[in-house]
């Protein structure tokens, strides 16, 4: 009987032990990488996205006037979810949106621009 | 006698100091292998390592401007990007490819700042937290430098030239990190600028040149905002304190002094 209950009063003082472990890598952050952050998929979608958008930078004087404004609404969509990163991953990719937000709304100033 | 000497003195020296505070000290002339290294300090002295000494010149070598100012997100004025050594552990910034993992040129990138740290990681430590100390580097400017066609200043390299014979192999993509190849750029052909100063040779630009290392995002709009030709007036005064293309053309890429590189079209 006292064995048993020795037992339980073990099994709950570990339980509770590794929770309150678990929580305390959460809370100092825990060893994490950019690698394993892109793995989880919420993550993911807004990286796919980001990729996708940001990955014709190249081609942006070749878009239509339509196609840029499209290009700009859909960075404006990324800035809420970026701004929920983690301070680094903030910090980089809310600089690297502007930089693409930037250069589309660049040339598409230019293009209206050319038409006047 | 001596009242006329003082006051003669004193006269010179006003006329000095005024002269003086008009045109600035003269700056030494960084020699080849120091053109272009930043010294960063924002965090190092409160953790007691001396600060971090980043020479361009290798990283440039490797990689276009774009890999590094535009994909990893180093901003383009020295001390801007507010680098942290948690950054750098997070895998961002210089840990993007100083992380123990990446693969350059055949060779593992030694690994920035890491959680942890014990004496060992010392000597990985000063590898970078250099500044003031005597640390023997993996590479040499000389030897580097040795095979490339040569300028007379800047690094004292003609790195244009150098990638077009192959000697140096820039990477413009980096696995994971980058969006794009960004190795065919839609762009405006090369055009001319006149120059304010009467005689002088019209510039010409070429956007081609420009875009092989940067893309258009690195330059347009932070740098060059205005969208029509002719709107925004650029003066040397202005290009030599560090704004258009002072950015790049006063720190990294050759400099103000090698005036017909932009200079360059023959008076007829």
């Amino acid at each position: 009987m006292f064995k048993a209950k020795f037992k339980a009063k073990i099994i709950a003082v570990l339980l509770f032990m590794g929770l309150v472990g678990l929580c305390g890598m959460r809370a100092i952050g825990g060893p994490q990488s950019s690698a394993a952050q892109a793995d989880h998929p919420a993550h993911e979608t807004w990286r796919k996205e980001f990729d996708d958008v940001c990955s014709k930078t190249q081609d942006a004087m070749t878009f239509s006037q339509e196609e840029l404004t499209d290009l700009i609404r859909r960075c404006d969509a990324l800035l809420p979810q970026i701004k929920k990163l983690d301070e680094s991953q903030k910090k980089v990719y809310m600089g690297r949106l502007r930089m693409c937000r930037g250069l589309y709304a660049y040339v598409l100033d230019a293009k209206r621009n050319e038409k006047k | 006698m001596n009242k006329k000497i003082f006051i003669a003195l004193a006269l010179i020296l006003v006329f000095c100091g005024s002269a003086l505070s008009q045109t600035g000290v003269k700056k030494k002339r960084p020699l080849p292998y120091e053109y272009g290294r930043v010294i960063i300090d924002n965090y190092s002295d409160k953790a007691n390592l001396a600060p971090v000494v980043f020479e361009h010149w290798i990283h440039r070598s490797m990689f276009t401007c774009r890999v590094c100012h535009v994909d990893v997100g180093f901003a383009m004025k020295a001390g801007a990007t507010g680098i942290t050594a948690a950054d750098n552990a997070r895998g961002y910034y210089c840990g993007t490819c100083h992380n123990g993992k990446r693969v350059v040129d055949g060779k593992t990138v030694f690994q920035a700042c890491s959680r942890k740290v014990n004496l060992e990681d010392e000597k990985r430590c000063v590898r970078c937290h250099s500044y003031g100390e005597k640390v023997a580097s993996d590479f040499d400017f000389f030897k580097f430098s040795e095979p490339l066609p040569k300028e007379r200043f800047g690094n004292g390299l003609d790195w244009e030239k150098s990638e077009e014979l192959g000697l140096i192999k820039p990477a413009s993509f980096l696995e994971g990190v980058s969006t794009s190849k960004g190795n065919a750029f839609v762009v405006q052909k090369d055009f001319a600028l006149n120059p304010k100063v009467e005689g002088m040779p019209d510039i010409i630009f070429s956007h081609k040149k420009h875009t092989v290392w940067n893309g258009c995002e690195l330059c347009h709009p932070e740098i060059f905002m205005g969208v029509k030709k002719g709107t925004v007036r650029y003066s040397m005064v202005d290009i030599s304190q560090g704004k258009s293309c002072g950015v790049c053309h006063t720190t990294v890429a050759f400099p103000l002094t090698d005036c017909q590189r932009c200079h360059s079209k023959p008076v007829s």
